[in-house]
């Protein structure tokens, strides 16, 4: 895998493009860029034909092995890999240790492996189990196994113990890789922790960076789940900066979280390329469908409603039980082009009807794949800026309704 | 409205006429129960080619309810659905979900199961509902006894359903569609398993006309037995011309056994309801994909039945549905709707080129082998 940055703009946003990606080592990406969440590797309630008919689908399929934890022999039995397994054999995939939306629970790692969560339960995972389990996936890229669970109150032995055992890790899977068949044509992300304190990040950064690995991944701010998408990027955005000082230019920079728009562009900034999308995911389950507008031209059409504001619509609320309109008038996704009414929605979820969930779905996930379109294009016409001031105005207190 | 392409023996091939489309017969109805067919989305049940879905008064009635409805041009305009839609009258919900409810020569009385308010479901106002719902196929409101009862009961019970059937009838008469698309009208005939009620319901009801006749009361705890039984007998009491309506039924034994006895329209929850528990029914039988004897199992659900869940293993769809993802239930329920209307469309093939019967006792002693 190659990173080359096409060009910087403002403080730190870079245009990046990515080649020799995958196995055939062919693949060239654009980043900034999100990859296709999936649940267990599809797409939440989309199957394959519907998931062709979007648009703009990210080229990588991010899988979590918490989803595949119970299953994995299944997917070595099978031989050929996940992506075959889950008919995801367009894509390429990345493999990461958790499942973003889901809060992992915290106290559970120990130094001779991490704690998975599935639904049957925690597993711990080794370095052994982990090779293990990434020969049989034969993912593109995957997370080195890393410990990552830090957040702001973590005490700074806590987070020096986290860096520790990550670069343990990571020497060990260094070696495995190279003596492994399997794993030849992967690459091999590496992941920098140290919680809240700069000193410990610093020391991951630096010492990660001396490994041979093709990215890197930066964690350890919290942990995870519908909790995080309240994690303010700026709290800790000197620290941020100060790590990534320490990382090379020509490696992709990596951050799982659940990614409301305005935190995108602020990590953009910073210097991040590469996030997952289970924010559109976790706003379909709360019955919400994406309105934000992401147009950052000054003479263009202005996708929001007169008297909404905050980035999305909570279609349960009573007020859309005869609102026969689509969600967006001016949305391409299939949903709103067939015309499927917010009534029809709102009904559907009054009802718990699956059919809510996936229409939403391919909804949001339009939506926020077209915005990440829209960070591309506002980085190549110089335009950043005005795509933050826009959506920074459409920012509310959006706080989602469980916490 | 309807016509008769073929018979053999008993089995008819036939094709109903709809300002939305035809439907050739025998069919097999998916359940849209509350404007949607359960982890069926309408792209799928397009690609899959379904002619026609049921959904139910009851239901709509209480949400979205009818001003909605109205607003939104109609039940097809609501939910993106422009093939035909056979409605329910929801009677049989009125009766057996509700709380609390009286039923009066004037109507059902009954109290909403959602939030137990107090609604009457008459002949006339069903009627109404299914105008405003824009069904192509109407149902009237009838009276379902359970099969245990007697058949006292059931006789007076048959009785007034006759009599809610023609107040439904002048009703219909007496209304236009709101949507400009013709709808249609069926009667349901009752009279439990007792063959001269049976044939006295059907005389009555012919008399009065209606587009297609079903057969109702039946499949509701009788014996497969005195299923069959009973219908051969209900059947030959309606005539050719017409199109026959079996509710509610059935297994894909029950389908073709009913198809051989002059059965042309079925409707039932059995493969979304059971796909959703991960029941999977296939040309081999049915399997219960969440068995850890499918984890290692890489073939398709069915390797002649192509459907959406055929890009995906069985053990990729085990996987899924341990997880609780939803994709794996609605990989389910679609390929079991394509099982059902594969099942109804080889059986009209068959009985165009003759050799239904043949394919029916080969079919059915490959499915019931396991």
């Amino acid at each position: 895998m190659k990173f080359s940055v096409l060009c910087v703009r403002g403080h730190g946003a870079r245009l990046g493009r990515l080649s020799s990606v995958g196995h055939q080592g062919s693949k060239m990406l654009d980043t900034p860029m999100c990859m296709l969440y999936t649940r267990g590797g599809s797409a939440p309630y989309l199957g394959l034909d519907m998931l062709r008919k979007m648009e703009n689908i990210p080229p990588v399929a991010h899988i979590a092995l918490s989803h595949l934890s119970d299953h994995y022999e299944a997917v070595q039995a099978f031989q050929e890999g996940v992506a075959k397994f889950t008919a995801l054999k367009d894509h390429l995939v990345f493999t990461s240790l958790h499942d973003p939306a889901v809060e992992v629970h915290s106290g559970f790692n120990e130094k001779s492996g991490i704690a998975i969560w599935g639904k049957g339960g925690k597993t711990k995972i080794d370095v052994d189990l982990f090779i293990k389990m990434q020969e049989a996936l034969l993912p593109d890229w995957y997370q080195a196994l890393s410990d990552g669970d830090t957040s702001k109150d973590t005490s700074r032995k806590r987070a020096g113990k986290s860096v520790q055992r990550t670069l343990t890790f990571l020497d060990q899977i260094v070696e495995r890789h190279s003596q492994s068949e399997r794993l030849k044509n992967s690459a091999l992300f590496g992941v920098i922790e140290g919680g809240y304190s700069e000193k410990d990040r610093e020391h991951s950064a630096k010492e990660t960076s001396a490994r041979p690995v093709s990215g890197f991944i930066i964690e350890g701010f919290h942990n995870m789940g519908p909790k995080s998408e309240q994690f303010r990027i700026s709290d800790v955005s000197a620290i941020i900066q100060k790590t990534l000082n320490c990382l090379p230019e020509d490696k992709p920079r990596l951050m799982h979280g659940v990614w409301p728009p305005d935190q995108v562009l602020e990590a953009v900034e910073l210097g991040i390329d590469i996030f997952d999308s289970s924010y559109p995911y976790l706003v379909t389950e709360r019955g919400a469908a994406l309105t934000f507008s992401h147009q950052y031209s000054m003479n263009s059409v202005s996708d929001s409603e007169i008297g909404h504001t905050g980035f999305e619509m909570d279609l349960k609320d009573k007020r859309y039980f005869d609102d026969l309109t689509p969600i967006s008038a001016h949305c391409t996704c299939y949903t709103c082009h067939k015309k499927f009414t917010r009534a029809y929605i709102n009904h559907l979820l009054n009802t718990s009807e699956i059919l809510a969930g996936v229409l939403l779905m391919i909804h949001n996930f339009h939506h926020y794949f077209q915005f990440f379109k829209s960070i591309h294009s506002a980085l190549e016409e110089n335009k950043f800026e005005e795509l933050k001031e826009a959506i920074q105005q459409q920012k509310t207190s959006v706080i989602s309704k469980d916490t | 409205m309807f016509e008769l392409i073929k018979q053999v023996g008993e089995a008819r091939v036939g094709r109903v006429v709809t300002n939305r489309g035809e439907i050739l017969t025998p069919v097999f109805m998916p359940v849209g129960t509350r404007a949607t067919v359960r982890g069926v989305h309408q792209h799928e049940l397009m690609r899959m080619n379904s002619q026609v879905i049921l959904s139910n008064t009851y239901h709509l009635y209480l949400k979205p309810g009818m001003v909605v409805l109205k607003n939104a041009g109609g039940l097809h305009k609501f939910m993106g659905w422009e093939k035909p839609i056979l409605t329910d009258s929801g009677g049989f919900q009125a009766f057996s979900l509700a709380g609390l409810r009286e039923i009066s020569e004037q109507g059902i009385n009954f109290k909403s199961h959602i939030d137990g308010s107090k609604h009457m479901f008459t002949p006339e106002n069903v009627i109404d509902f299914q105008r405003v719902i824009g069904s192509d196929i109407v149902m009237p409101l009838d009276e379902c006894p359970a099969y245990s009862e007697s058949k006292n009961y059931i006789e007076k019970s048959t009785e007034r359903t006759i009599r809610w059937a023609e107040r439904s009838r002048v009703r219909f008469e007496n209304t236009s569609p709101l949507y400009e698309k013709e709808q249609f009208l069926f009667a349901i005939t009752q009279g439990g398993v007792h063959k001269d009620l049976r044939e006295s319901c059907s005389k009555l009801l012919i008399e009065m006309n209606f587009d297609g006749y079903a057969i109702g009361g039946l499949a509701v705890g009788e014996s497969e037995e005195v299923l069959y039984e009973t219908l051969d007998f209900a059947s030959s009491c309606l005539p050719k011309e017409k199109p026959r309506y079996l509710m509610g039924v059935g297994t894909p034994s029950n389908i073709l056994n009913a198809i051989e006895r002059g059965v042309d329209m079925f409707d039932c929850v059995i493969p979304t309801r059971e796909g959703r528990n991960g029941r999977v029914y296939t040309k081999g039988g049915t399997l219960s994909i969440r068995s850890a004897r499918y984890a290692n199992d890489f073939s398709r659900l069915d390797e002649e039945i192509e459907s959406s869940a055929s890009h995906f293993s069985k053990a990729y769809i085990r996987h899924l549905l341990t997880i609780n993802e939803m994709l794996g239930l609605m990989l389910c329920s679609i390929h079991n709707v394509v099982f059902f209307l594969w099942l109804a469309g080889t059986a009209r093939e068959k009985i165009l080129d003759g050799s239904f019967k043949f394919w029916k006792e080969e079919f059915l002693a490959t499915y019931d082998k396991n």
